[in-house]
């Protein structure tokens, strides 16, 4: 997960020469920024409470509820890679969660097999999304948009607002744990963050989604099929949807339908602060792990410093447009710079 | 400048503006029943008639014309707010917060400065058209994607609209209540009588969305700036070449559709009867629903204000109808959805075919 795109084997970019440089050294310079400002974010956080980040049970919560951003960011990422977007991504995680609980607690499932049918349940409704876009050839946000609304209200029939609890004891304390001081989910995100990096980095099939995604015509001419990369990047993003569904389920031992509603934005947040294009052809798996984590210790310094929750969203809002803004400028003053 | 269009096509592989432009022309040697106008048109008649033999309090005037004519008021202005960055190809996820804030100046003016009800909502508009004028500004001066840049202007509203809330307000809303803001709640045009010849039953609110309505046709079908905004959306070079400013275009529909959310964040603070913090919460699905049911692109350079009011329309009747068959708010929206889908494929099939009939012609 350390790398994002490797330029000299994506096809999209071999028929751009130039464009690939200047993207590969943007890439470099928006993920030192992030990791920059993590750490000093980080440190002054920990340093400004004396020391009570650092202490075992706030630093594990850090950490443990870091995995969910990360999860939904990468299921943004992995439709904006061919310049699609998936509004349902927040509505899909809360509707797998609620499934998997519902699965558990009234169909009596066991856990393993409850987490597999919810992960695929997700990859399942981002194969519905993918098979509209292409089939209907509307818009992929207006299609997203409404599978959004329809799963929004699936998710309140499975169980109304009532809420699922007493599941899987084992699947639960499995959530909770910690692996050498590490939280098991923050583990699988990680892990899944890597899979995702290594699919686009070195799978066939994650470089035609790629080349899609930047320049549809020459993949084209190059024999990749533009609508089966559409349909393969929302599968993915459902699959992942699905991750995070699980991850709730596991590490919050109740779950009930609202779940997912305030994942949206967040979603977007992660990938486009890390560097991410909305025209497609670009991934930053890193980026956006780093990007979330970011958005993570705004959240932790209002929990800290008990600041009203609205300044949250005030000042991940002006980070969102900040990241934006600097990657503008930057672009701006190089491209200033060769003419 | 951003160029929306491109990545937000379903067909990646076609030029989406040149796939427009062929549908605009081939659509004038089309046979009637190809105009998506027509389509809806049926649709919401066929669901009428359905909806009043199940139930025949739907055609009641007082329990369900009435209020159904309010909130399609609102919903009506709603979709004009992102049919005014649609036309440019941009999008305005900022609709709901700019109600939001435009509405918690409006209440901040009648609560503290006690304004009259018309004063007070001139200042919501220019509030809403200043918001809305800084998304087109940093849109244009960065080139930054304007799905992005709304979107991030929402988060931040969000957040400064309950902190504006929460210290300036009393918490939640505005108990205030100018003068004629219960007239325009409650009363009708049927209240209004010379001699023995009433109005019809029509709240007097509708008049402010019909307003709006013929106001942003005339300005997209007439004006010159209303002319040239779609150009900039259809093409931005060409336009630019044209000679056409579009650096100030793009803010100018941005101001609009700003100003048009605070129309709407004031219409539903009259229907519900406070200047709240929770307005706007609902605005975001209905702002996409009209335009995108009534044919408007979403690539830009095309506009239908009386397919925003068709789609508003049946967006409103389904809602009404399977609320009066006692269906819940998540089932509800499990087939606003789903209509929502279909209604799109159809519209792709029934273009598909009038084309062909076309070419064989």
């Amino acid at each position: 997960m350390t790398s994002t795109v490797d330029p000299t084997i994506d096809p999209a970019r071999a028929t751009r020469g130039s464009s690939r440089l200047r993207a590969l050294t943007f890439l470099r310079g928006t993920e030192f920024t992030l990791i920059v400002l993590s750490v000093v974010g980080f440190v002054a956080l920990a340093s400004t409470t004396g020391g009570n980040l650092l202490t075992g049970p706030t630093l594990t919560a850090v950490f443990q509820y870091l995995a969910v951003p990360i999860l939904v960011g990468l299921a943004q990422m992995a439709v904006l890679a061919v310049g699609q977007m998936n509004l349902s991504v927040g509505v899909v995680t809360g509707f797998t969660a609620m499934v998997a609980a519902w699965l558990m607690v009234h169909i009596g499932l066991p856990a393993p097999l409850a987490v597999i049918a919810a992960v695929l349940l997700g990859g399942a409704i981002g194969l519905a999304n993918g098979l509209l876009v292409v089939l209907t050839r509307i818009n992929g946000f207006i299609v997203t948009l409404a599978t959004m609304t329809v799963i929004d209200g699936l998710r309140y029939g499975v169980n109304g607002t009532g809420t699922f609890q007493n599941y899987s004891s084992g699947l639960v304390s499995l959530g909770q744990a910690s692996l050498i001081g590490v939280p098991t989910v923050f583990i699988l995100a990680l892990l899944v963050a890597g899979a995702v990096a290594v699919f686009f980095r070195r799978a066939a099939l994650g470089r035609q989604l790629l080349a899609s995604g930047g320049n549809p015509l020459a993949a084209r001419l190059s024999g990749i099929s533009n609508d089966r990369a559409i349909v393969v990047a929302h599968v993915l993003s459902g699959l992942l949807a699905g991750v995070a569904g699980i991850v709730v389920v596991a590490l919050s031992g109740s779950v009930n339908a609202s779940i997912g509603d305030d994942l949206l934005l967040p979603s977007f947040a992660a990938p486009i602060i890390g560097g991410v294009a909305l025209t497609g052809g670009v991934v930053a798996v890193l980026g956006t792990c780093l990007a979330a984590f970011i958005v993570r210790l705004v959240d932790v310094a209002q929990a800290q410093y008990s600041i009203d929750q609205s300044w949250v969203d005030l000042i991940v809002g002006g980070v969102v447009l900040g990241a934006v803004l600097v990657t503008q400028v930057r672009t701006g003053s190089r491209e200033g710079r060769r003419r | 400048m951003s160029a929306p269009t491109q990545q937000s096509d379903a067909t990646p592989a076609s030029d989406p503006q040149a796939v427009d432009l062929d549908a605009q022309r081939s659509l004038k040697g089309l046979p009637f029943w190809a105009n998506p106008r027509f389509g809806l048109l049926v649709v919401i008649a066929a669901l009428v008639v359905v909806f009043s033999s199940l139930r025949s309090s739907f055609l009641d005037t007082g329990l369900t014309l009435v209020p159904m004519q309010q909130d399609l008021s609102v919903f009506l202005v709603v979709g004009l707010a992102q049919l005014s960055v649609l036309s440019l190809g941009h999008m305005n996820l900022a609709v709901p917060r700019m109600a939001a804030i435009s509405a918690f100046a409006m209440g901040w003016c009648y609560q503290h400065l006690s304004m009259p009800l018309a004063l007070g909502l001139l200042v919501g508009l220019v509030v809403g058209a200043a918001v809305g004028a800084l998304a087109g500004w940093i849109i244009t001066a960065t080139g930054v994607n304007s799905f992005i840049v709304t979107l991030a202007l929402d988060f931040a509203l969000v957040g400064l609209v309950s902190l504006l809330y929460s210290h300036v307000g009393d918490g939640v809303a505005f108990p205030v209540h100018p003068a004629g803001m219960t007239t325009l709640r409650n009363d009708t045009f049927s209240d209004y009588c010379t001699g023995n010849v009433c109005g019809p039953p029509v709240p007097l609110i509708v008049l402010f969305a019909l307003a709006a309505a013929v106001l942003v046709a005339v300005l997209f079908r007439l004006s010159r700036i209303g002319r040239e905004i779609l150009m900039t959306g259809s093409n931005l070079t060409a336009a630019r070449l044209s000679g056409i400013p579009t650096s100030r275009r793009v803010i100018q529909a941005h101001a609009l559709s700003g100003a048009l959310a605070a129309l709407a964040g004031f219409l539903l603070a009259i229907n519900s009867g406070a200047f709240s913090a929770d307005i706007g919460n609902s605005f975001l699905l209905p702002s996409f629903l009209g335009p995108v049911l009534g044919g408007t692109l979403l690539s830009g350079g095309a506009v239908s204000v009386l397919g925003t009011l068709l789609g508003a329309t049946l967006t409103e009747v389904i809602q009404t109808g399977l609320n009066l068959l006692n269906f819940s708010v998540q089932d509800l929206n499990i087939y606003i959805g789903l209509v929502l889908l279909v209604a799109l494929s159809l519209d792709r099939v029934r273009h598909v075919l009038a084309e062909r009939r076309g070419t064989r012609a």
